[in-house]
């Protein structure tokens, strides 16, 4: 294409679309508003100043029964994650704002024309917002930890560090907050709007769990598919002796008991919802 | 160029944008005017492809929008000023739109002095003017240097001053081989930006032809008289042929003759005339024959006195 063959037409120059680009704007966005420091900083705040002043207040002085190690750690990872269910609700109400809020201001509209091919833009802002939670849950729980041992310890409570199970349930704790905030994500991106996608998510996490412990013996089992009851699975400490209650057993009736299967729960419910929110993404118009 | 081919949009049981055929050509500004409700701000959309056309095609530089494969290189759009988020910083928005494309923050810098922003780019768009808020779309649309503009109400809002540059701009822009689409409802402003118009109403093309073309197609020029002897000047005029209709007792409008023909008759019968005003035709004239049936929501026809 020379000059020469068309004078009067301009052509513009080279340069694509590109999906690494597409994630660099999303971040771009994901850092530029206030919302986004504010919801991590709550986070962050609380997860460590609630987790060590539970820490400093817990122990097994006049329990009857001598704590196994078992009983210990549960006790440990409690300690640490006490919080996460409430930073399920931040996270989750992010989640919503991250996407739903572009169209309430109406910036999907320049974020569509820059991407129309649309998918692209689901992609990068889920991978930007779940990166971007795991790393500050990862860091509180991180700075929680040290605090929360030595606070045990001065309760008589010897957290050992080198049990992998310890860690592997401060993992699901991260798991936990990144999938509920991909499920929020996933709800405000089919409702595009930030009201409407932030009662949904506080309706499937605060509200279902209590109305399905109404209904009738048996079919109550179905709460452990709610993602705040499968979160806690995913967090919980696989123990034989909880430190909740050191005389009772810890087998329950729930067919959903193995922090994987907590896991794998959450899983399906973002990739359902994440599905869906692609789908009418591509045939909604914005 | 942007080609539209039967491109429809139905919503339910009503129809935006029916069966429409244009096509938009680089090196000159094209004008898209039609009443409220005519589809023009739903054609932009699915240009951009915002909104899934219901039948038909719509092409830009020979292939879908969705199909280049750096549509911003392709096209510039400011559909909807303002539809930034309100806590982030125009430069922000500009380096996260820029950012898809591999534009890099010296073209963002360049948009930013390009459309006057200077002052403000680093503020929080939440306290934006209008006219801000209108900059800072043409600043996105700009970004990509594309080859073609889809501006929707560009000058809304904007101060005289904006308002003057932007038309040297649009101007500049189609000289440089663009393709330049730009809809507004000040017919005036129209008048002295576009080259080309194309007509919406209701949801179809009325009209589709060069500037020159639609002006001249307008009811006729007239000349506005003003006379103490009106009385005495009509019978004279209408004489010569000319259609003489009276507007106030001493005010009377001419059409059929030329105001050298019609001081000359006023001279010869020794008639006083205090002012001869030619009304040559414009573009609102012809917008408004072109689209007197078309518009949705008509006013109702009020008495001059209640209308003041």
């Amino acid at each position: 294409m020379s000059s020469t063959t068309a004078p009067s037409v301009f052509v513009p120059a080279e340069g694509d679309l590109y999906l690494g680009g597409v994630i660099r704007s999303e971040w771009i966005k994901f850092r530029s508003v206030r919302s986004t420091w504010w919801a991590y900083a709550v986070l962050l705040t609380l997860t460590v100043g609630i987790g060590a002043q539970v820490s400093s207040s817990l122990s097994f002085e006049g329990m009857p029964d001598v704590p196994t190690q078992d009983a210990i750690q549960d006790m440990a990872v409690y300690a640490v994650t006490v919080t996460t269910d409430f930073g399920a609700l931040i996270v989750g109400a992010l989640g919503v704002v991250v996407i739903a809020g572009e169209y309430g201001t109406g910036t999907i509209r320049s974020t569509i024309t820059a991407v129309p091919t649309r998918l692209p833009i689901l992609f990068a802002k889920a991978l930007v917002f779940a990166v971007a939670t795991f790393v500050v849950s990862a860091v509180a729980f991180a700075v929680t930890v040290p605090l929360s041992v030595s606070l045990l310890a001065r309760n008589d409570v010897a957290v050992r560090l080198d049990d992998p199970q310890y860690w592997l349930a401060l993992l699901g704790g991260v798991g936990y907050l990144v999938l509920v905030g991909l499920i929020a994500f996933s709800v405000g991106g089919l409702m595009r709007t930030t009201a409407g996608g932030m009662s949904v998510t506080f309706v499937l996490l605060l509200v279902a769990p209590i109305a399905t412990s109404f209904l009738p013996t048996g079919a109550e089992n179905v709460a452990v598919l709610l993602p705040s009851i499968a979160g806690d699975v995913l967090l919980s400490y696989p123990t034989e002796q909880s430190w909740v209650d050191l005389a009772a057993p810890t087998a329950s009736s729930d067919w959903i008991t193995e922090p994987w299967q907590g896991g794998l729960t959450l899983v399906a419910w973002v990739a359902v919802l994440f599905t869906a929110a692609a789908v009418l993404l591509e045939q909604r118009d914005a | 160029m942007i080609e539209a081919q039967s491109l429809t949009k139905r919503y339910g049981a009503k129809t935006a944008v029916d069966s429409i055929d244009f096509t938009v050509r680089p090196g000159r500004v094209t004008g898209f005017l039609g009443p409220n409700g005519a589809g023009k701000s739903t054609t932009m959309r699915m240009i951009v492809g915002l909104d899934r056309p219901s039948g038909g095609v719509v092409r830009v530089n020979g292939k879908a929008y969705v199909r280049h494969h750096a549509p911003l290189r392709q096209v510039g759009a400011l559909l909807d000023a303002k539809a930034v988020h309100p806590g982030r910083s125009a430069r922000h928005h500009l380096l996260a739109v820029a950012a898809t494309h591999r534009i890099g923050a010296k073209r963002v810098d360049e948009v930013i002095g390009l459309t006057g922003l200077e002052p403000v780019a680093g503020r929080r768009v939440g306290g934006f003017s209008l006219g801000m808020g209108q900059r800072l779309g043409l600043a996105v649309a700009l970004l990509g240097d594309p080859a073609t503009l889809i501006l929707d109400e560009p000058v809304n809002g904007l101060d005289p001053d904006g308002v003057v540059w932007l038309r040297g701009l649009v101007r500049r822009l189609a000289v440089e081989g663009r393709t330049v689409f730009l809809s507004s409802h000040l017919m005036s402003e129209m008048a002295q930006t576009a080259d080309h118009v194309i007509i919406l109403g209701r949801g179809r093309v009325v009209a589709d032809a060069p500037m020159s073309e639609i002006v001249a197609g307008a009811e006729g020029d007239s000349v506005q008289v003003r006379s103490p002897q009106a009385e005495h000047l009509t019978p004279l005029l209408e004489a010569e042929g000319a259609t003489v209709s009276r507007a106030e007792a001493d005010l009377i409008s001419v059409t059929g003759l030329a105001a050298a023909r019609i001081a000359e008759v006023a001279a010869g019968a020794r008639v006083v005339v205090h002012e001869l005003t030619p009304l040559t035709r414009s573009l609102e004239d012809a917008y408004m024959a072109l689209t007197r049936d078309e518009v949705e929501y008509r006013t109702m026809q009020t008495s001059p006195e209640v209308d003041r």
